[in-house]
């Protein structure tokens, strides 16, 4: 049976898929946007006064708690792309899965990073038991299993199904995480005054901006690692196909070569 | 329901033939025991008591992975995990099946270290027994149910053995964190919090219906 994706038809299991050539025109638009903001955003954490307690170590702010929503979105798309995908068979929701997974495990890699340099210099210790350091540290570790699977497992769909499973398993750990810490956690050491809203004079815009630059930066590498993972199963499937043409030149007992169209069968022009 | 109790009484009996998971991992679990001793020189006998929850579920935790993974592994001979797909009916009574013969070969292994325990640290067990077995009883659930999930996967793959304790080790941190926290006031003589045991349901309940539901995905052939 011949697997070959159509590759003209945008239906949804078509590669790319509509989801998939919708999402890519997004993709320079984003990205030129994000080019400019990178610049107003640096200028802006530049400018920004010093911390009169903390000193320069204080900028950190701009960058760190940002990463967060790259750090934790990107596992909650994965769990959900996945969840669709075992229900639906929706394998460009596969392919956003791995995607989002990667991207996101460099957001939180970041996180663990600035946190710690955070840490050393406003409390002295490069890593605390906190709360939220504690359920990071967990939802990383959480990434790799995921990425480990899939890598260890190969790329087949029997692999994309145990990715999925895991992607709920991860998904579900999440709040668990949180649940545990709340009820055994610690005293938090992380600062409370962002929520309140009480940021220093001249340090909410850098904060905005970090804040709109990381999302808009996760938004746009997810977009781009999905759509390099949709050029490499396009290529999986020509390859795929390339061989079964190959096979079924060898059972009719031609020599195998690149298809042509005077040595297709009847069958195959009717397709 | 059925095919679960087959699976079970299958896996039982196999395992009474051979003896060689609960060998293997009481053996473990001993040998974790005396890596304990010789890891943490100079504790005074109380200070190596007071350690003893946190030490004795890290043996049990280590023992489990050992006797997860070869749960599935004796699948694997003569395809017989291709037969269990074919298995009538929902695949996740097979998964219940197989998590039940789980937690029975495990919970005798715990039970057998924590006797090995006793003697190594001088921990009187007696007074704590019924706060202890509660909290082992339901974190062992959950072990099981996310064990068996994780093992299905792991075993199908290239590199079960070193897979395994990857996938499964970050969704037993919240189990640990509510055992550990259960069986310190067992064994200090006070009654088991009660939001370890509460956290221990729920994540026994949240895991054993993600596995159920799971694990025909992951059998699927």
């Amino acid at each position: 049976m011949n697997e070959s994706k159509p590759m003209a038809s945008n239906s949804e299991n078509s590669i790319p898929s509509r989801l998939e050539a919708q999402s890519a025109r997004w993709r320079r638009p984003l990205g030129m946007a994000l080019g400019v903001l990178c610049i107003v955003y640096g200028w802006a954490v530049v400018s920004a006064p010093i911390d009169s307690s903390q000193g320069v170590i204080q900028k950190i702010l701009y960058i760190h708690p940002p990463l967060a929503y790259g750090a934790y979105l990107g596992f909650i798309i994965t769990g959900f792309a996945g969840v669709v995908f075992l229900v639906r068979g929706r394998e460009d929701l596969d392919r956003l899965a791995i995607a989002s997974a990667e991207v996101g495990v460099i957001f939180c890699t970041l996180m663990l990073v600035t946190g710690p340099i955070w840490a050393r210099g406003t409390w002295g210790v490069w890593w605390s038991w906190d709360a939220r350091l504690t359920v990071t540290l967990l939802l990383w570790f959480v990434y790799l299993a995921y990425l480990l699977l899939r890598s260890f497992s190969g790329r087949n769909p029997r692999t994309a199904r145990f990715a999925a499973v895991y992607g709920v398993v991860g998904l579900v750990l999440i709040p668990l995480n949180y649940y545990v810490i709340e009820i055994f956690g610690s005293r938090s050491m992380h600062p409370e005054n962002l929520e309140r809203g009480s940021l220093g004079d001249g340090m909410g815009l850098p904060f905005l901006l970090g804040n709109l630059t990381l999302a808009l930066a996760f938004f746009y590498l997810v977009l781009l690692r999905w759509q390099v993972e949709s050029e490499r199963a396009l290529d999986d499937a020509i390859d795929t196909d390339g061989a079964h043409r190959e096979g079924q030149a060898m059972r009719r007992g031609q020599s195998p070569g690149p298809p042509d169209a005077a040595e297709e069968s009847p069958e195959e022009m009717t397709r | 329901m059925n095919v679960a109790l087959a699976i079970l009484w299958k896996d039982l009996v196999s395992e009474w033939r051979s003896r060689d998971r609960v060998i293997a991992m009481l053996l473990f679990s001993t040998l974790v025991a005396v890596v304990f001793f010789f890891a943490l020189p100079g504790l005074r006998p109380e200070e190596l008591r007071a350690l003893t929850p946190g030490l004795l579920w890290t043996a049990y935790l280590f023992a489990s992975l050992l006797g997860l993974n070869r749960s599935f592994a004796l699948e694997l001979e003569n395809d017989a995990l291709a037969g269990l797909a074919l298995a009538p009916g929902n695949r996740g009574w097979i998964f219940l099946g197989k998590a039940t013969a789980n937690w029975v070969l495990i919970s005798i292994v715990q039970i057998l270290t924590a006797g090995v325990f006793a003697l190594f640290y001088r921990v009187d067990l007696s007074p704590a027994l019924p706060g202890l077995a509660a909290v082992v009883g339901l974190g062992t659930v959950g072990i099981c149910a996310a064990g068996t999930l994780l093992a299905a996967m792991a075993v199908r793959t290239g590199f079960r053995e070193v897979l395994l304790p990857i996938l499964l080790l970050p969704a037993l941190f919240p189990i640990l964190a509510g055992a550990v926290e259960g069986s310190l006031a067992a064994l200090a003589g006070n009654p088991v919090p009660f939001n370890a045991l509460q956290l221990l349901i729920v994540i026994d309940g949240v895991y054993l219906i993600v596995a159920f539901l799971g694990f025909d995905y992951v059998l699927d052939e």
